[in-house]
């Protein structure tokens, strides 16, 4: 895998997450995503880590993560990273339009801004919910504007789920979600039937080029796919939750 | 056993001649040319990454195929370790047909090893005749070592004896066809021995080494399975060593590689060919090659001067 290195233009701390932006031209489809490390290639950490584009303006590109472990830490403090992207296939948005709500939980909230950038662009209107677990996390909550919160703890929005902010996802055309696999799973059996219900899964991954199938899913009707080629966006209706 | 004349290097007064890079790193594995002795390791080059590798490996090996297909093991089936990662896929594959069907895509114009898994000597055995068939295919690699797939239990694997069985049949299977029987570490030594006997056209050393990742928050295991990348190095060079020393064929050498001084080590431990896997999912396959070129111009010697040109005295 080509790495390349780009020079990051800001840093910013929201809540308990950070904003990395750094210029990156080319295109970029909401949902794609970047594997990105902090010092070029080293011996521990060993693998880059996947991270959905946050944001694309055709100039300058974000990332959106939590620090969990060695390799997000030295990615915050980095002032020069390693990426390559883009990767992966993003939401299908069906421009035929009708409502559309946007789902996110936690970090996973990351896909949904460059997607609702895209909405604005086609004109399409949308609702936004987002979960947290408390109101640190839910800090981030402030860069979509007339989003819907909930925390697990309640202290920002209504207690519980993402799936609590919701008063119903009947009426919605079209539903795309990003966050933990149980929360995907929950979006899934709660979508309308019908309904078009893209959803941006979560793995561990070892190369994000297909190689070593490692960050599968497993799929209806038996087996596995790759998050990283096949996905990580899949229409809801395809996985095996 | 005597194998290759050792470095030769231009003696006192001598010019030594630049050769053309083209030249400087073709290789010969049992009658085929490649034009440089990188090839990709069995399970870690996929079709959509092939545009990757342009240039940069001599021959193409795609993922193991079994005679049906398997969806392999439930995730998570990658973690990172320090220098390297566990695995633990299961060989997942379409099976064979659909791996034929599909086998045009890894057309590069590049020799193409084939890697075959079975469950048993027949399934080996009917596998190596339909491959071998396909005039597409070069050589075949015997994917016997595993650590992810219990097929008959560790010791169908790796004891000599099985070795020897599963060997003889496929090379009955495919009298035309150079076949390679890859190896694990545990017993590397005996277990080329049974398999160069039973006819083995090379061997390939070595498969990932059997490891272990513990997630002590959740107090759970994250994955059993294979160690590869730059941890095993030198574990995959000693067994390339002491395997070069009693066998008469040719190697495939791997296990960590992830520079170009790691390929002239592997070569110079005894390796024919060199194998690179888990390191092209963190470097570009292409500065592998770059940094290899760059030895043999430093050194003025050809890829083929390196195979078991350890200076030292070889008994």
């Amino acid at each position: 895998v080509k790495f390349y290195g780009v020079q990051i233009k800001d840093r910013q701390r929201v809540g308990n997450y950070t904003l990395l932006l750094y210029r990156w031209r080319g295109p970029v489809e909401p949902g794609q995503f970047v594997m990105a490390r902090a010092n070029g290639y080293t011996l521990d950490p060993f693998l880059a880590r996947p991270f959905s584009f946050y944001d694309h303006d055709g100039e300058v590109a974000s990332l959106l993560f939590e620090v969990r472990g060695r390799g997000t830490a030295l990615l915050d403090r980095a002032t020069q990273i390693q990426v390559t992207a883009p990767l992966g296939r993003g939401f299908e948005i069906d421009a035929a339009g009708g409502q559309v709500a946007l789902l996110g939980g936690g970090v996973g909230v990351a896909p949904l801004k460059v997607l609702s950038r895209r909405l604005d662009e086609l004109g399409m209107s949308h609702d936004v919910f987002l979960g947290f677990a408390d109101a640190r996390t839910a800090e981030v909550a402030r860069e979509f504007t007339g989003s819907t919160v909930a925390t697990m703890d309640g202290s920002v929005g209504s207690p519980g789920t993402v799936l609590d902010a919701v008063a119903s996802l009947e009426g919605y055309q079209a539903v795309y979600a990003c966050g933990p696999n149980p929360m995907l799973a929950a979006v899934k059996r709660v979508v309308a039937e019908g309904s078009i219900c893209q959803l941006s899964v979560e793995e561990r991954m070892g190369c994000g080029n297909g190689s070593c199938n490692g960050c599968v899913v497993p799929v209806r009707g038996g087996g596995y796919v790759r998050s990283c080629v096949e996905g990580p966006v899949f229409p809801a209706e395809v996985l095996a939750w | 056993v005597c194998r290759g004349a050792g470095l030769s290097r231009g003696g006192a007064g001598v010019v030594v001649r630049e050769r053309a890079t083209g030249e400087k790193l073709a290789v010969e594995l049992c009658g085929i040319t490649l034009k440089t002795p990188l090839i990709p390791a069995s399970g870690t080059l996929a079709r959509e990454a092939l545009g990757e590798v342009e240039g940069v490996y001599g021959a193409i090996l795609p993922k193991t195929t079994t005679p049906e297909e398997r969806a392999g093991n439930p995730p998570p089936r990658v973690a990172e370790t320090p220098a390297g990662m566990v695995n633990s896929i299961g060989l997942q594959n379409p099976g064979l047909e659909r791996f034929l069907q599909e086998l045009d895509a890894f057309d590069l114009g590049l020799p193409l090893f084939v890697s075959v898994a079975g469950d048993t000597v027949e399934e080996f055995g009917a596998l190596c005749e339909k491959v071998g068939k396909d005039e597409r295919v070069a050589a075949i690699e015997l994917n016997l070592s595993c650590p992810n797939v219990e097929c008959g239990g560790l010791t169908f694997c790796a004891t000599p004896a099985s070795v020897e069985e599963v060997v003889a049949v496929c090379r009955f299977a495919v009298p035309g066809k150079p076949i390679f029987a890859k190896l694990t570490f545990e017993g590397v030594v005996e277990n080329a021995l049974a398999a160069e006997a039973a006819g083995a056209d090379a061997l390939t050393v070595m498969n990932t080494i059997p490891a272990l990742t513990i997630d002590a928050h959740r107090q759970k295991v994250l994955v059993r399975g294979g160690l590869s990348g730059p941890a095993i190095k030198p574990v995959a060079l000693r067994a390339v060593y002491e395997v070069s020393r009693v066998v008469g064929v040719p190697i495939l050498g791997g296990g960590g590689v992830a520079s170009g001084m790691d390929v002239a080590e592997f070569m110079l431990a005894g390796a024919t060919v060199v194998q690179v896997g888990t390191a092209s999912f963190v470097r570009d396959p292409k500065e592998i090659l770059d940094e290899f070129v760059s030895y043999l111009d430093g050194a003025e010697l050809g890829a083929t001067d390196l195979t078991g040109g350890l200076q030292e005295i070889r008994s």
